[in-house]
């Protein structure tokens, strides 16, 4: 070997074909610590440790025998004190006198591999930290739609509880709370806005005697029927309430006068033409309209005496506040 | 999968002017070149069978599932389908390094598709569980191979996607890339390393009924004389032939002594 590749600044070695050490330059030994003679003739396995001799065979060797080369390959030696020399590697196999060689240049990578190094371990975090944000958020998501359950949940239990507390649990129509506040809402409609509203009192007629002959259970199934024809007669903007035992109270929005007493007259009809078997089911209504005057006493207050005087004018009909005189 | 699209996945070449088929499986880090001074020497004889597995070679890339390929039984999976297709029977399967196990769970699977295992510098379990058992490497060990196949690929490779993602004109850089290593992709490499060198077969060692050739070479590091000894006695009806081939790739180093074993042992049959 002549001194410009002996003393060249990269370490040279040569292999056999099956990885024994044949030639070494000066560079090389310098680096590994070693002297010539102890190198020649020993397998390369000599400088390396355990996971470079797997990668050296697994990689390396049958690279270098299916290509005839390897190029830029990071490996970590050992010097004969034990101690690390990263290199990167260049080989090329060639005949040589009907042998086959491998020849190798080696440079010793050590700021280059601080780099390398670097790289891999800020690499490594961002996919920890990718990681642990794609965890973080699964987790609010999950957490998201568990709240988003939850509060639909809420808000159908706060549905049901309202329609409980607004709802007459025998009948199914608004119970007298709710009626008092559509009340309010409608008076206050009309106050701000001079939008009118009719008030129906609705009461069935000879209830008492229909209880006290065929007993309760036949009562409730009476106003039941009544809740229902009245329901399925009433508008959607419609509030048919139960006021008080066999009283219903309906609040029309939108109803003058002569409105009034035509929905009242229907329902009066549709229960009396009802299909109620062997009894006789009839209602008595008054009917009042809003006028300036009144407050949410009063207008009840004139329905009320309507109703009064339709019963005692013979019942099962109809009485408008504004015709009682 | 039909059987010319197997073919094709595992880039299978036939040869020979014999009848009784002959199977050449590859190691790691490897491809079916590597059978090139063994192969020739059972043309004479027998239907010599060649092919790449699923991610070596020029096997098909498309074809690789990181789930089917996360365990050796995927591997064995290639070897089942081939034999499928070529409808084999009684084939004589000669597996190097990993390829011995492969062609082992293979067998374990459809035994009639084999008549004999010869398996080149087999291991079992590469690393060790002591006392019991000695594989010939360290967890840590292990670990530090694959991170150095990631600085020396995977790494690598990592940073250089992005530059020929931006430079499409510069396509000869991908290409480079792409023929880095034996694998083409250093990920597929990587995961072979892994479920290579982390694979445990010890439990499913007697469960094999085919008989075989254990041909173990002299100072190889990747599969010590510890490991030979530990197959030839929990296999049934084995042959253990220590070579004076030193290294782990015999096939290429020796290839006469390989042949000659071989062709010996074949002779009992």
């Amino acid at each position: 070997m002549d001194d410009q590749l002996n003393y060249a600044p990269c370490g040279f070695i040569t292999l056999s074909n099956t990885g024994m050490i044949t030639d070494a330059n000066q560079t090389l030994l310098n680096l590994l610590k070693y002297e010539r003679g102890e190198l020649l003739n020993r397998h390369i396995e000599t400088v390396m440790n355990v996971a470079n001799k797997i990668f050296f065979h697994t990689y390396f060797y049958p690279f270098i025998q299916l290509n005839g080369y390897v190029n830029e390959i990071y490996l970590t030696l050992k010097n004969k004190n034990d101690m690390e020399v990263p290199v990167l590697l260049n080989g090329v196999r060639k005949e040589r006198d009907g042998d086959t060689y491998i020849d190798c240049v080696l440079i010793e990578m050590r700021k280059r591999i601080e780099y390398e190094r670097d790289i891999l371990s800020s690499k490594r975090k961002l996919e920890e930290l990718n990681q642990a944000k794609d965890e973080a958020h699964e987790t609010l998501k999950a957490l998201n739609e568990e709240l988003e359950k939850k509060q639909e949940e809420l808000i159908k239990l706060n549905r049901s509880l309202e329609a409980q507390a607004s709802t007459d649990g025998l009948t199914g129509v608004k119970n007298r709370r709710s009626f008092q506040e559509s009340l309010e809402g409608s008076m206050s409609l009309f106050n701000r806005l001079q939008i009118p509203f009719s008030l129906l009192l609705i009461d069935i007629d000879y209830f008492k005697r229909i209880n006290d002959t065929y007993g309760h259970p036949v009562g409730d199934e009476v106003l039941i029927k009544v809740a229902k024809i009245m329901q399925s007669q009433s508008r959607d903007i419609d509030i048919v309430a139960r006021y008080g035992g066999e009283e219903f109270a309906i609040i029309l929005p939108d109803a003058n006068r002569d409105n009034a007493v035509l929905v009242a007259e229907r329902y009066r009809m549709e229960i009396q033409q009802g299909d109620w078997g062997e009894y006789n089911i009839t209602v008595s209504v008054g009917v009042a309209t809003v006028s300036d005057a009144d407050d949410e006493e009063t207008i009840v207050s004139r329905a009320d005496q309507s109703l009064y005087t339709s019963k005692s004018r013979g019942r099962n009909r109809v009485t408008h506040s504004d015709d009682r005189s | 999968m039909m059987a010319k699209d197997i073919i094709t996945r595992n880039n299978v070449t036939i040869t020979g002017k014999g009848d009784r088929p002959i199977i050449f499986a590859h190691g790691f880090g490897c491809d079916q070149e590597m059978w090139r001074h063994v192969a020739p020497a059972f043309e004479e004889d027998y239907r010599v069978i060649l092919f790449d597995y699923v991610g070596s070679g020029k096997s098909d890339l498309n074809d690789y599932d990181p789930v089917r390929y996360g365990q050796l039984d995927g591997y064995a999976q290639d070897v089942l389908e081939i034999a499928e297709a070529l409808e084999l029977r009684d084939a004589i399967f000669v597996g190097h390094s990993v390829s011995g196990m492969i062609g082992t769970l293979a067998s374990i699977s459809r035994s009639e598709y084999f008549g004999q295992l010869i398996m080149l510098g087999p291991s079992p379990c590469y690393v060790n569980d002591l006392p019991d058992y000695y594989g010939g490497f360290d967890r840590k060990d292990i670990e530090e191979l694959l991170t150095m196949m990631e600085m020396n690929f995977t790494g690598w490779a990592s940073y250089l996607a992005p530059i020929v993602m931006n430079n499409p004109e510069r396509r000869e850089l991908a290409d480079e890339l792409e023929q880095t290593f034996c694998s083409r992709d250093p990920g597929i490499a990587r995961q072979f390393a892994e479920v290579t060198f982390y694979c445990d077969c010890r439990e499913e060692l007697n469960k094999v009924t085919v008989p075989s050739l254990i041909l173990q070479c002299s100072e190889d590091s990747i599969a010590p004389i510890e490991v030979g000894e530990y197959l030839h006695s929990n296999l049934r009806n084995n042959t253990l032939k220590l070579m004076r081939a030193k290294g782990h790739y015999p096939h290429l180093s020796h290839p006469e002594e390989t042949t000659q074993y071989i062709k010996q042992y074949l002779m009992h049959f």
